[in-house]
């Protein structure tokens, strides 16, 4: 970087555009750069590689001459900083405003009942900072102070039980990495190449250290009967959320949490309450929990019937499709991060989960899946939780169709795109694990695309 | 809403001065005639003190503002031009607007068919007189003044933790026996079956009047969707086109789930608004919708259970692991695992759809 980029949504891509078109002056105690709208410079460097004359590379030649930075004394050496209790509750760099949750506006009809999409290519590592954690709303935001909060337990139990959040607080705790994934990520890719970015095209994803506690532990207190086959949770939002889940699930892993990555729990993701189902559905993870019914027959509520089942080529569907399956996706390289640096050595990283465990292996292809190579996992390897992977080569500079393929601990391996199409048609919607293919450019930027 | 007959008052107070009590009498009932009228507002529009913008924007002392004033609402655009034409609300201009929204101010976001009766839109505009901006505030003052008194407090008798009462239920004994009344305040839920459907019953002729009033202006007049608004009707043969119509009548499996969800959820932004009997009404309404019912059905929690939907047949068990991918053959291919060089067959950019590209308004929607 040779100037003082502080919009940082002018991804590293928009260098030469800045440098070539913007004014920076450099004050005396302050750097200004002239305000862009974040639609111009995006538009400007999606349009890069094809546009002539624009270079996505910049000038990259070795440096002729020293570097100023290096030595004048910059504004930051000399003077003093905002000292502490300035920011009491901290937020990311001013540099860093590029990362941040974005929606696609024409996927719904209101703001209220929509979703928004983690930019997993800002990403580093396992866990999603929790303002980064992708939003899914059906009636908006509840607001619940915690002291107004009740959790029921109500159905076939031999005693109805209404908990408050300090109830709940004295099971014992527990603390578990989990994945949570939309059963639409990746949905609007069933017809073909869609988004540009692996923000839209598999932002629906987030991974969170949770604290709460477990689902059976919280039964037990109610005392489920032997008829009481199937739960139904229930949210204290104006959706009133609800779905049917079976006994089993609750026995195994489920937990209520009320903590995410070490605070409480952010009010987008359920504050005060949420349920978490590991490794099924986002949907199922109701939040602002006020209820569990225990039932003998499943309920075919609204996002069971209507929503999340799965249409397939001949008209039918199928319903109950809880787990998420193996997946993965490279964030970087990708449209929204393409690579500024030229030839050379170069860092592929990317995400990879699979809800029926561990991810055992992921698989990185430079060539559109003609050749495989193994990449490196780094970071813990959880259960149901994301793995961070890594394959570094030196790029030639010619172009490359980037893909990667992951593996799960049920040696199920990631489908392509085609492969799921030929079993499922097109009207699916939901559990599109395909592997997505990026086009990267000689100029370096990156493109989603299908390849032959 | 127990602030409105207060600031009434306070209204009546203000402007009544120089009136008799006949005629403050008369304006106080006509605004109590116009709070019924506003019910079938109130799914999109909120007033009093705490009214925030919904699918609709807040109506707050609208009478004398200039149109497409309340802050921080996405007004259409031709509520726009009209505000930069200068145009203002007025008891007349509000009664124009009323009668017939969308002829008055074509392309308006209020997909509302009107007020035809006369009575109504003036009792209408004089409750929503009683919502005057600048009183609502000053009230908002005077309850703040008052909360500013602190009340002397008495010293609560100091407990031990060894005198606390423990439960008995359970293994840890913790939380409480659930009330009756407290379960059944929230267990609403109903199942094909019809378990959980409370006593009663309701006529489409009557689920029609609801729907119009409270439903058409998202779901569309015959249940067509505006907009992405979900789909209610029709759609029947279209589960193996490109373009799936997936409705009440021709995809959802069980009559349960819509009673139940419009129940729980609906009217959007003013859910567990609707009676028990104005549900089946509507349920019934949209059985006729789809054809599947005559106009004069009556929808009970006798005859519930005995209807089915068309595709309820159609939905199968997660069957995944049955497909080719899923049956494992060993390690994957390495090498060589396809001939000749990638070739692109479709890319993003031809479609760009993409968030703050050229074109981003018109992908494929997740329905």
């Amino acid at each position: 970087m040779t100037n003082n980029n502080h919009d940082a949504t002018s991804i590293s891509a928009t260098e030469s555009v800045v440098s070539e078109s913007e004014t920076i002056e450099s004050g005396a105690s302050n750097t200004v750069v002239k305000k862009h709208t974040r639609r111009d410079l995006i538009k400007k460097s999606l349009t890069l590689g094809a546009a002539a004359g624009g270079s996505l590379l910049g000038s990259r030649a070795l440096a002729s001459i020293p570097d100023p930075l290096i030595t004048e004394v910059q504004n930051w050496n000399r003077y003093l900083g905002e000292g502490v209790d300035a920011r009491p509750y901290g937020s990311p760099s001013q540099f860093e405003s590029d990362a941040v949750r974005r929606d696609v506006a024409w996927l719904t009809a209101d703001p209220k009942s929509s979703v928004n999409f983690t930019p997993l290519h800002k990403l580093e590592g396992i866990i999603t900072p929790n303002g980064l954690c992708f939003e899914r709303h059906h009636g908006g935001i509840a607001e619940i102070a915690p002291q107004d909060h009740r959790l029921m337990i109500n159905g076939l139990v031999d005693t109805p039980l209404v908990f408050t959040m300090e109830d709940l607080k004295r099971f014992p705790r527990h603390n578990q990495v989990y994945f949570l994934e939309c059963a639409a990520n990746t949905g609007m890719e069933w017809r073909g190449s869609q988004l540009n970015g692996c923000q839209f095209t598999h932002g629906m994803v987030h991974n969170v250290m949770y604290t709460g506690i477990k689902l059976k532990d919280v039964l037990a207190e109610a005392g489920v009967q032997l008829k009481g086959k199937w739960l139904l949770p229930e949210g204290a939002d104006p959706s009133h959320m609800t779905r049917s889940i079976p006994i089993e699930k609750a026995m195994d892993d489920c937990m209520l949490v009320f903590a995410m990555n070490g605070e409480a729990l952010r009010p987008e993701q359920g504050y005060p309450l949420r349920l978490v189902v590991p490794g099924w559905e986002g949907n199922m993870w109701v939040k602002w929990l006020r209820r569990i019914e225990v039932g003998d027959q499943p309920w075919h509520q609204r996002e069971e019937t209507s929503k999340y089942t799965d249409l397939l080529a001949d008209g039918r569907a199928r319903r109950f499709t809880w787990t998420m399956d193996v997946k993965s996706v490279i964030t970087n390289p990708s449209p929204q991060a393409p690579i500024t640096h030229g030839r050379g050595r170069t860092v592929l990283s990317g995400l990879a989960w699979s809800g029926h465990g561990h991810v055992k292996g992921v698989d990185v292809s430079v060539d559109g899946g003609r050749n495989w190579h193994k990449a490196r996992i780094d970071g813990p390897s959880l259960s149901k939780s994301v793995h961070r992977f890594y394959y570094e080569f030196d790029w030639d500079g010619s172009e490359l169709f980037l893909q990667s393929r992951a593996i799960d601990e049920k040696r199920h391996i990631q489908p392509t795109k085609n492969a799921l199409r030929e079993a499922r048609g097109e009207n699916s919607i939901y559990h599109n694990n395909g592997i997505q293919t990026w086009h990267i450019r000689p100029d370096g930027s990156a493109e989603n695309v299908e390849i032959s | 809403m127990q602030t409105n007959t207060a600031t009434l008052n306070l209204l009546l107070l203000f402007v009544g001065l120089s009136l008799n009590a006949a005629s403050v009498n008369a304006e106080e009932s006509k605004a109590e005639k116009g709070k019924a009228v506003f019910a079938q507002c109130a799914g999109c529009h909120m007033v009093g003190p705490d009214a925030e913008h919904r699918f609709g924007p807040t109506l707050n002392g609208i009478t004398g503002k200039p149109i497409a004033s309340a802050e921080g609402y996405d007004y259409s655009e031709v509520f726009k031009t009209a505000a930069s034409d200068g145009m203002a609300w007025s008891v007349e201009t509000l009664d124009d607007f009323l009668k017939a929204p969308m002829e008055y101010l074509p392309g308006t976001k209020m997909a509302y068919p009107g007020l035809a009766d006369e009575s109504a839109r003036a009792n209408v505009i004089s409750y929503l007189a009683t919502f005057d901006a600048e009183v609502l505030i000053a009230e908002s003052k005077v309850e703040e003044s008052n909360v500013a008194e602190p009340a002397v407090k008495e010293k609560a008798p100091v407990i031990l933790a060894k005198d606390v009462e423990v439960p008995t239920h359970g293994v840890l004994h913790l939380g409480r026996a659930a009330h009756v009344e407290e379960i059944s305040a929230w267990d609403i839920d109903i199942r094909p079956d019809g378990t959980g459907l409370p006593e009663g019953g309701g006529l489409a002729t009557d689920g029609a009047e609801i729907y119009d009033a409270q439903c058409a202006s998202c779901h569309g007049v015959f249940g067509e969707g505006e907009g992405r608004w979900p789909i209610l009707a029709g759609g029947f043969d279209t589960l193996t086109d490109d373009r799936p119509e997936k409705t009440i009548g021709s995809y959802w499996p069980y009559l349960s789930t819509v009673y139940d969800y419009v129940r729980r959820a609906m009217p959007f932004g003013n859910a567990r608004s609707l009676s028990d009997d104005d549900v089946y009404a509507l349920t019934a309404y949209l059985l006729y919708l789809n054809d599947l019912v005559d106009e004069d059905f009556e929808l009970t929690s006798a005859n519930f259970a005995s209807i089915k939907l068309p595709n309820e047949d159609n939905f199968i068990s997660d069957s995944r692991i049955e497909e080719p991918t899923f049956v494992s053959e060993g390690e994957p291919c390495m090498t060589d695992c396809i001939a000749g060089l990638a070739q692109v067959v479709q890319r993003a950019r031809v479609l760009d759809v993409t968030p703050d590209t050229e074109d981003d308004e018109a992908g494929a929607g997740l329905d």
